[in-house]
């Protein structure tokens, strides 16, 4: 549900943003009267006994295993206590750490059921989720029987059609309410590798929020701020700042007509650099450069073979572009031979069975839900023997994965031209908004003039390009430092630590050793608030993921690495992790244990 | 004393997650416990009352007379598998 804000309309939030819970404190430290650590443990209480945070109070674990290597009292990190500027990552200690980059030694197939695990449910489990599901159901049904909901609704409209899905607002309104305040979290603090979170509670059960006036600072796992460009402070801020004041915000005016500059041409132009092709373009939103660009590209007469969990920008502009779609089990070449010969052989049903236009093959660099990372290889064989082309959605790959930071066909070390449409965006790992396309000169000039957010969607704005560019150029090292190699580094790092000792506890983790993006499987939808409710309480930030984002049987947490982590942060972060799963029955996972410390 | 009423209230708390019931408001965690409540103890009343007599009447359907019984005790076995 990260992407569900599918309110549909139903909650107007009414009381969001009216008063602060007791009316009095208006920012945070509004107890005057108490000394510091009377007022400390005032504040705390007030904001975890709040309705929001009736969450399951977790116990310290006393019996620890005496293989574990890690040593509470050596933690001394906490998010509330130290305030570490919001800045860079900080130096490397050492150098020879091992980049992002597959080995190679082995046949890609080989390597990638080596490196990624999909670890099947325990049977009890996925049937306690359904009768939970049902149960969840069943209550929602008698309570939309027997009361009126409490939400706005519209007068004088009989005889007209109901504009919402009728199951989409219930469910909103009966399952999803009841953990509502584990998502759409207000926060008033930079991203970065802390948060400040808005505390907030409800009075009626998820209906309507207040917030109390206090906040809670938070370590940030559910960002997707890869290599840490997003801060306060820094080159890149700075830079930003000053292209604001010398051009600007925005030039209120489409690329094609006024919007056009120096400063966006240099982007394309640093861009098709970046990734070694000859040419790219850039837009001002990441989820339209997919949704608009693909109608463009494909039309009625094409056969698109999409992965099966796409993100949903994918399928709108598939659905947009009106074609034909065929759907292949996740990361599963088989599946996909099979679907790209059928669809090769037999041609197009709708006419007659005469040969496709185009035929595509869509997929996604890191898959953002599964954590999983595309078999590239081995697609790019496939799309040479069946001559389709290759769509690749970069979105969480670009930045994060590869030695130098430029996304799979990095890792992989692939020739970027072998893939003929590489798409990304600039808001994960470069700290900033937007999306590009890059290819082959031709490929671009048509889109220049037929893509549809080229032509009429807003230009970007200076400072958010200029933001794009630094950041860039420091991944490249054109700034003449080695930060952005030593951020790639530290990433690597932190995702190859965080997995491992994850996996060390013996919870469920889906996806690749070398992904970023770390989907923790809690499966009951009521783990799923429970466990986020239960890690704000300790300080960590994190995201659940539930039914309209993934099938009814995998909730899960998301955490997602940064470069910007330091190790002592990821500790403070797996200790509390352990002590949940413990609590609340995480550990799943029926893998033999490495009983070895992880080294970092 | 302590530990024991850790464990209680850690198996309450698995309850409470693998039922959904932490999700929800007040009266429909009454109405859910509730519930479950009547069938556990139906079943465990149940169990008490009826099931000995029941398991007695398999057991005598399900092993064979042996062969000198006497006739009377198959032919009252029969009524009662009729009754029951």
């Amino acid at each position: 549900m990260g992407n569900f804000d599918g309110d549909s309309g139903t909650v107007f939030e009414e009381s969001y943003a009216t008063t602060n819970g007791s009316g009095k404190v208006a920012n945070g430290n509004g107890a005057v009267n108490f000394s510091p650590p009377e007022k400390e443990e005032l504040l705390s209480q007030r904001k975890f006994s709040a309705p929001a945070y009736t969450e399951i109070r977790t116990r310290r674990c006393h019996a620890k295993p005496a293989v574990d290597d890690k040593k509470p009292s050596l933690i001394n990190y906490h998010p509330e206590k130290k305030s570490i500027p919001n800045g860079h990552a900080s130096s490397l200690r050492d150098q020879e750490s091992k980049p992002n980059q597959a080995e190679g030694k082995l046949s890609p197939e080989l390597e990638h059921f080596q490196k990624t695990s999909f670890e099947e449910v325990p049977l009890h489990t996925a049937c306690l989720t359904y009768l939970g599901f049902y149960l969840l159901m069943i209550l929602g049904y008698i309570n939309q029987l027997l009361f009126v909901p409490k939400v706005a609704t519209e007068k004088g409209r009989e005889g007209y059609v109901a504009l919402y899905d009728a199951f989409e607002s219930f469910y909103s309104r009966y399952v999803y309410r009841r953990i509502k305040d584990c998502w759409n979290r207000p926060i008033c603090s930079v991203p970065g590798d802390e948060l400040t979170l808005k505390d907030r509670v409800t009075d009626d059960y998820g209906w309507s929020f207040k917030f109390t006036g206090t906040e809670t600072r938070c370590l940030n796992l559910g960002s997707y701020n890869y290599l840490g460009f997003a801060a306060a402070t820094g080159r890149c801020a700075d830079d930003s700042e000053e292209s604001a004041r010398k051009s600007g915000l925005a030039y209120c005016s489409s690329r094609s007509e006024l919007g056009d500059n120096e400063q966006l041409q240099e982007l394309e132009a640093q861009t098709a650099r970046y990734f070694g092709v000859e040419d790219a373009i850039v837009f001002g939103m990441g989820f339209a450069t997919n949704a608009l660009n693909l109608p463009s590209l494909l039309g009625p007469n094409s056969l698109v073979i999409s992965d099966e969990k796409n993100h949903a920008s994918i399928i709108l502009g598939l659905r947009l572009s009106g074609a034909t779609t065929r759907v292949f089990k996740h990361n599963n070449m088989r599946d996909l031979e099979r679907v790209l010969r059928q669809g090769v052989c037999y041609g197009n049903p709708k006419k007659g069975g005469q040969p496709w236009d185009k035929v595509m093959i869509l997929v996604e660099g890191i898959f953002s839900m599964e954590g999983s990372i595309v078999r590239l290889p081995e697609v790019i064989a496939l799309k040479k023997k069946y001559k389709a082309y290759l769509y690749l959605d970069e979105a969480h790959s670009v930045g994060a994965m590869g030695s130098r930071g430029r996304g799979v066909t990095d890792y992989f070390n692939v020739d970027p031209k072998e893939v003929d449409i590489l798409m990304g965006t600039f808001t994960k790992s470069f700290g900033s908004a937007g999306g590009y396309l890059a290819g082959s000169k031709k490929l671009i000039d048509f889109l220049r003039t037929n893509s549809h957010a080229h032509c009429y969607a807003a230009s970007i704005s200076p400072p958010i390009a200029q933001q794009i560019l630094t950041s860039m150029k420091t991944i490249m090292g054109e700034d003449g430092s080695e930060i952005g190699r030593q951020k790639i580094h530290q990433l690597a790092r932190n995702t190859r630590y965080f997995r491992r000792r994850l996996a060390q506890l013996g919870v469920i983790t889906y996806g690749h050793e070398d992904s970023p993006v770390v989907p923790m499987l809690v499966y009951l939808f009521s783990k799923i608030g429970a466990v986020v409710r239960t890690l704000t309480t300790r300080h960590i930030a994190a995201v659940g993921a539930g039914f309209p984002a993934t099938p009814i049987m995998e909730g899960r947490i998301r955490f997602c690495l940064s470069a910007a982590h330091t190790k002592e942060q990821l500790d403070f972060a797996l200790e509390a992790i352990d002590e949940i799963a413990d609590d609340l029955g995480l550990k799943y996972s029926r893998k033999p244990r490495d009983p070895n410390p992880v080294v970092y | 004393m302590l530990n024991l009423k850790h464990l209680a209230s850690h198996a309450y708390r698995q309850y409470e997650l693998v039922t959904c019931i932490n999700m929800l408001e007040p009266w429909e965690r009454k109405l859910i416990n509730g519930f479950f409540l009547i069938m556990l103890s139906l079943v465990i009343f149940s169990s008490f009352m009826y099931l000995p007599d029941y398991l007695q009447t398999l057991m005598q359907f399900i092993t064979p007379p042996t062969w000198h019984s006497s006739p009377e005790n198959s032919a009252y076995v029969a009524q009662k598998m009729a009754r029951s």
